[in-house]
């Protein structure tokens, strides 16, 4: 395979090469950043990339809309990965608002929102 | 056979079982209830054992099924003729120890633990005794050896608490050993049970493993050499009448598993062909050689007592690893007499630390001449130990060398003898400075040091005679059972 | 049809729509929050014996959400796996909950008690889902809401070292549902289908044309799993949440949650995948090399501990490790070995945890040497706890027994005659931190706060007894549960 194959593969399936990036991208804030508030972004970064994914799956390029009018025969996108991701957002932000408000109270008792600040208020141990 | 007959061997382990509970109830109200509720159980017991004598000289084997956990697992009795033969020993011992303990214990603090804790131990043994199969057997071989834990910790002191961490290990290595050991057999043969066909005909890596984990398993009960690091701390710790049921028959519990092992789940053809048995023969021999030769530097008298019995233990697993009838023979009955000897000894060593609070044997000059009846007794058994004739240790030491002798073995025949040689230089000076040493002077004036209460001597007094009686008397019951087990083993023991 | 069709979809709504009720029990009538939520898991213990009971007579049956048939309608599997799995958790839940009605008024402030059994029940019906769910997205959402609750449970103290460990639970259980999710588009990808059965049957063709996007799906599943079940590298979130959540969380996140993610692993490993990827692929291999370092290391660590409940959590990564190496040795006893220990660790663990926290609530001890004689002034506690460990060390007539006696018979019975051993040694480490704990418990004088507890009230004692007896019943007559189990491996290994 040479290298415009692979661009051309790359291009053809740019979303799904993006939502791996992407999802790479969070994966690795989440885990390194000492920043509470960073992990969250992180964490809705991957979440994202993820929704990204799974959208693509259902897109057909030129596809519309699945809304169904008597008559007209029109080339519809897959609606069951969209209907499932709005579920997806849901928890998404839910637990979004639960890391916040965690951050809050962590900010409350600690005074600092940097894991190794917090490790180090602890006493020394290390995750 | 009648099917009251068949339910007794559930009695004799239940009953006790059921009497703990009633002892544990009574003791918060009476302790005179209590001591006599453990007296009468255990004799009850030991009448129970005897009930069966008609029937297993009658050569009859009776079985019980109790109830099956798993497929092919199954808590199950079964009772022949070396079976009896150990619970009637050790149902005898245990009624003796359990008199002698109202008057040792009534100084000592705990009593409501430690009588619950004897005769649950009895049951335990009991059920060791008659398990119809290797999974049974387990399960009342950690029962008993969890629950001794609480008689070697009795005084709750660093010492003894120190020495109960390293038993409590070694018992739960020994058990999961054992554990290895009964699931490869399942593995390999199917079933557990020890009255069907042998278990494991083929020598296989497997069968390998299991053989050793048997031999950890067991012999770390026994005392074998390099396993028997927790016996010597963990035995002199205990109350002495523990130490007695300790030494003088809970070890003995590891060499009954070996020898089911050995003629139940292989044969000794085929551990023989394998040549499996010289390992246990070659830590038999170490666990002699070792154990008298420790037990000369001993200063404690119960720790000497305690290395002793790990030598005395060698014997009788090296007899095992010999399958010739005498050796046999000889093997069974040094059980036996050394249940007798050794609780008589440490029985005595009780009656002895009671009276002067002393454990040093440097420190015991004269006791001889205060307490001349439990001295005496002391004496016969070391005597006894070392093999002198008349008494019993002399017959079993002989028959075991005859059982060498037929095996075209001579060596073994010299390290019984070096070993005896080892018993009289540890044994004879305890007994010289008893009876011709010093006494240490003022320090007795003031204490009057007098004879052990009689509760105290008549058990004592029972056991010796008995180490006289069944070395002097040609045919005797234990012989004569060690005879018929012997000669029920190598027919096949089915 | 009739209402006895419809109890798997009770078991599961019913809780999930008290969770919403209590916080206005709360407000409205505070003494009935308890009754209520109790009631509830009660309604929903029975259900799931009542399904137990039709599915050992009239075989397993599919349940069908709002009547609408799959592949486009959610659908229940009532299967072996499934009642059990289903009777496990809302069984031990609600003995917890018992305990937890008492021990809770002490651990939090009063007005938090109806949020907590908000929380409390989302768990309980989000496991009961995760166990029954027949859909692989229906199972992602149950995840979500398990996790939440999960670390709500956990930070509904909200002193310091709750937030942060609830912090740390969150985060990477967010990695796990983010990679488990992944691993559904994956699958969703190449099959169509989000019905495990449709799924299953999409799969060996799916697998011939996509190849790296089933291995991809599988690895990203075993670490979603794998985090959220506590499996050793993934194990790191674990020890801090259950050692500082209120003692009944801790008793329901080690004793069940953590089982409920791997029980669902080993249903779409066993009834998605097609048998022949796990030859191409080391899969089962990994997680029996990774149950194998989770036995020793959770072990190993758990003997330095001196947190009597972090000992309890490292315990916990150790017999995690027992229920995957029972599901990845590819054995019919292993297998009912591994299945077996889901419930019989859920019952060992919770009644540690209790009586942990029945140690904590008298006496304010958490050490481990502080604890020593507390066998004399609270006997019933330290007699559960003595039976906990005991079980946990595998001695006969146990519970513990039983589940290692299949799981060693089954690698023997595989010849992986190495991982009986594995097992053994790890009884051994067991016993070498559990006993001395009961002997400090039983054979030393109580001193300090430990000779004057303040009195435990009858509902957490009840509990540890129940608990107590449970591990000795399945102990000596375990054939009570063993022929669900038996039946749920024969399907999984399609025997």
């Amino acid at each position: 395979m040479s290298i415009t194959d692979v661009l051309l593969r790359l291009h053809q399936n740019n979303f799904y090469f993006f939502a791996i990036l992407l999802f790479i991208i969070g994966f690795h804030t989440m885990l390194t950043h000492n920043n509470l508030i960073k992990k969250v972004i992180g964490m809705n970064i991957m979440d994202t990339a993820i929704f990204l994914f799974f959208v693509a799956i259902g897109y057909i390029h030129g596809g519309r809309a699945p809304i169904l009018e008597p008559g007209a025969a029109h080339l519809y996108v897959n609606p069951l990965p969209s209907a499932l991701i709005l579920t997806g957002i849901v928890v998404a932000v839910s637990i979004t608002a639960y890391a916040l408000s965690l951050i809050v109270k962590i900010y409350q008792h600690y005074g600092t929102i940097d894991a190794e600040e917090i490790m180090r208020l602890r006493g020394g141990e290390t995750l | 056979m009648e099917t009251a007959i068949s339910f007794l061997p559930v009695w004799i382990v239940m009953f006790p079982m059921f009497m703990t509970l009633v002892i544990y109830y009574v003791e918060q109200r009476s302790e005179k209830m209590r001591n006599a509720l453990s007296v009468g159980t255990s004799v009850v017991t030991f009448l129970s054992v005897l009930m069966l004598y008609p029937y297993m000289m009658a050569g009859e084997i009776i079985e019980y099924s109790m109830f099956q956990l798993l497929p092919n697992l199954e808590i199950s009795f079964r009772v022949d003729i070396l079976s009896f033969s150990l619970a009637l020993l050790s149902s005898f011992i245990w009624m003796l120890v359990s008199i002698y303990s109202i008057d040792y214990m009534c100084h000592e603090h705990g009593c409501n633990r430690y009588y619950p804790v004897l005769i649950i131990t009895l049951a335990s043994c009991m059920g060791i005794f008659m398990a119809g199969d290797l999974f049974t057997l387990f399960v009342f071989f950690e029962l008993m050896s969890l629950i001794s834990y609480v008689l070697v910790v009795h005084e709750e002191s660093l010492e003894a608490l120190r020495a109960g961490y390293k038993y409590l290990i070694m018992t739960i290595i020994g058990g999961l050993a054992l554990f290895f050991g009964i699931i490869i057999t399942f593995e390999l043969g199917g079933s557990v049970s020890l009255g069907g066909e042998t278990l494991i005909t083929v020598p296989s890596t497997l069968a390998f493993f299991a053989f050793i984990s048997f031999l950890i398993g067991f012999g770390m009960k026994a005392g074998m050499f390099p396993l028997h690091v927790w016996l010597p701390d963990a035995h002199p710790v205990a109350p002495s009448p523990a130490s007695a049921l300790l030494s003088g028959i809970m070890l003995k519990t590891g060499a009954y598993g070996l020898l089911r092992v050995i003629f139940h789940v292989f044969s000794p053809g085929l551990l023989q062909e394998a040549g499996w048995m010289i390992i246990l023969a070659v830590v038999a021999i170490i666990t002699i050689l070792l154990g008298s030769a420790v037990a000369i530097t001993q200063d404690d008298i119960k720790r000497r007592l305690a290395y002793s019995s790990v030598g005395q233990m060698g014997y009788i697993l090296l007899g095992m690893s010999i399958f010739t009838e005498r050796a046999l023979i000889g093997d069974i009955f040094h059980i036996f007499s050394h249940a007798f000897m050794k609780s008589t000894l440490f029985l005595a060593a009780g009656a002895i630390i009671l009276k002067t609070g002393k454990r040093s044997i440097r420190e015991l000059g004269g006791i001889g001449r205060l307490m001349p009846f439990t001295m005496l007794a002391f004496t016969m058994a070391a005597l006894s130990m070392i093999g002198i004739p008349p008494l019993s240790g002399f017959l079993s030491k002989w028959t075991l060398s005859l059982g060498a002798m037929d095996a075209g073995l001579p060596y073994y025949v010299l390290v019984l003898l070096v070993s005896s040689l080892l018993n009289g230089l540890y044994y004879l000076p305890i007994i010289i400075t008893a009876f011709f040493g010093a006494e240490p002077g003022h320090e007795h004036e003031q204490v009057k040091i007098s004879e052990a209460p009689y509760k105290m001597l008549i058990p004592i007094a029972i056991l010796a005679v008995s180490c006289l009686l069944f070395g002097l008397l040609p045919t005797n019951l234990p012989f004569d059972l060690s005879r018929k087990a012997a000669d029920f083993l190598l027919r096949g023991g089915f | 049809m009739n209402a006895a069709h419809h109890l798997p979809v009770l078991a599961i709504v019913l809780p999930l729509v008290f969770a919403y009720l209590m916080p206005l029990f709360d407000r409205w009538r505070r003494g009935w929050c308890t009754p209520a939520a109790l009631g509830v898991l009660a309604v929903s213990f029975v259900a799931s014996l009542a399904m137990a009971w039709q599915v050992m007579t009239g075989g397993p049956y599919y349940y069908q959400m709002g009547n609408w048939p799959p592949p486009w309608g959610i659908e229940l599997n009532i299967d072996y796996l499934a009642v059990f799995t289903a009777i496990t958790m809302t069984g031990v839940s609600l003995v917890v909950l018992v305990y937890a009605s008492k021990d809770l008024l002490h651990e939090l402030k009063p007005h938090l008690l109806g949020w907590y059994y908000t929380l409390y029940l989302l768990l309980v019906a989000s496991m009961v889902g995760m166990a029954l769910t027949n859909d692989i997205f229906n199972l992602f959402v149950f995840v979500e809401i398990c996790a939440i609750a999960a670390c709500g449970i956990i930070s509904i103290k909200s002193n310091k070292e709750c937030l942060e460990a609830s912090f740390k639970y969150l985060i990477l259980s967010t990695l796990g549902s983010g990679c488990l999710l992944l691993a559904i588009a994956l699958l969703y990808m190449v099959t169509g289908h989000l019905n495990f059965t449709y799924i299953a049957q999409a799969l060996p063709e799916a697998m011939r044309l996509y190849p790296y996007n089933i291995l991809a799906a599988l690895a990203l599943l075993l670490v979603g799993m794998g985090v959220k079940a506590a499996l050793f590298p993934l194990h790191v979130w674990l020890p801090d949440a259950h050692s500082s959540a209120p003692s009944p969380s801790s008793a329901v996140l080690s004793g069940l949650v953590i089982k409920i993610y791997a029980v669902s692993l080993l249903r779409v490993l066993y009834q998605v995948f097609p048998a022949d990827i796990f030859e191409v692929t080391p899969v089962l291999n990994i997680l029996l090399w990774m149950s194998t370092l989770a036995i020793i290391a959770g072990s190993m660590f758990a003997i330095v501990q001196e947190d009597i409940k972090k000992m309890l959590a490292y315990s916990s990564v150790a017999q995690i490790g027992y229920v995957f190496m029972g599901f990845a040795i590819v054995d019919f006893f292993a297998l009912t070995g591994g299945i077996l220990h889901v419930f019989n660790h859920a019952m060992m663990k919770a009644m540690l945890f209790m009586a942990a926290g029945a140690f904590i609530y008298s006496t304010g001890v958490r050490h481990l040497s502080g604890l020593k004689g507390i066998g004399h002034t609270m006997p019933v506690p330290a007699v559960a706890f003595a039976i906990g460990a005991l079980a946990m060390v595998g001695i006969p007539l146990t519970n513990g027994f039983i589940s290692k006696w299949y799981l060693v018979l089954g690698a023997l019975h595989d010849g992986q005659p190495f991982f009986a051993a594995v097992i053994l040694l790890s009884s051994l480490l067991n016993g070498i931190y559990y006993l001395p704990i009961i002997v400090n418990a039983f054979f030393s004088e109580p001193q300090g706060r430990v000779a004057a507890p303040l009195p435990l009230p009858r509902q957490m004692q009840v509990p540890l007894i129940i608990l107590g007896l449970g591990c000795l019943l399945f102990g000596i007559a375990p054939s009570l549960i063993l022929g669900l189990i038996y039946r749920a491996s024969e399907a999984l290994l399609g025997l």
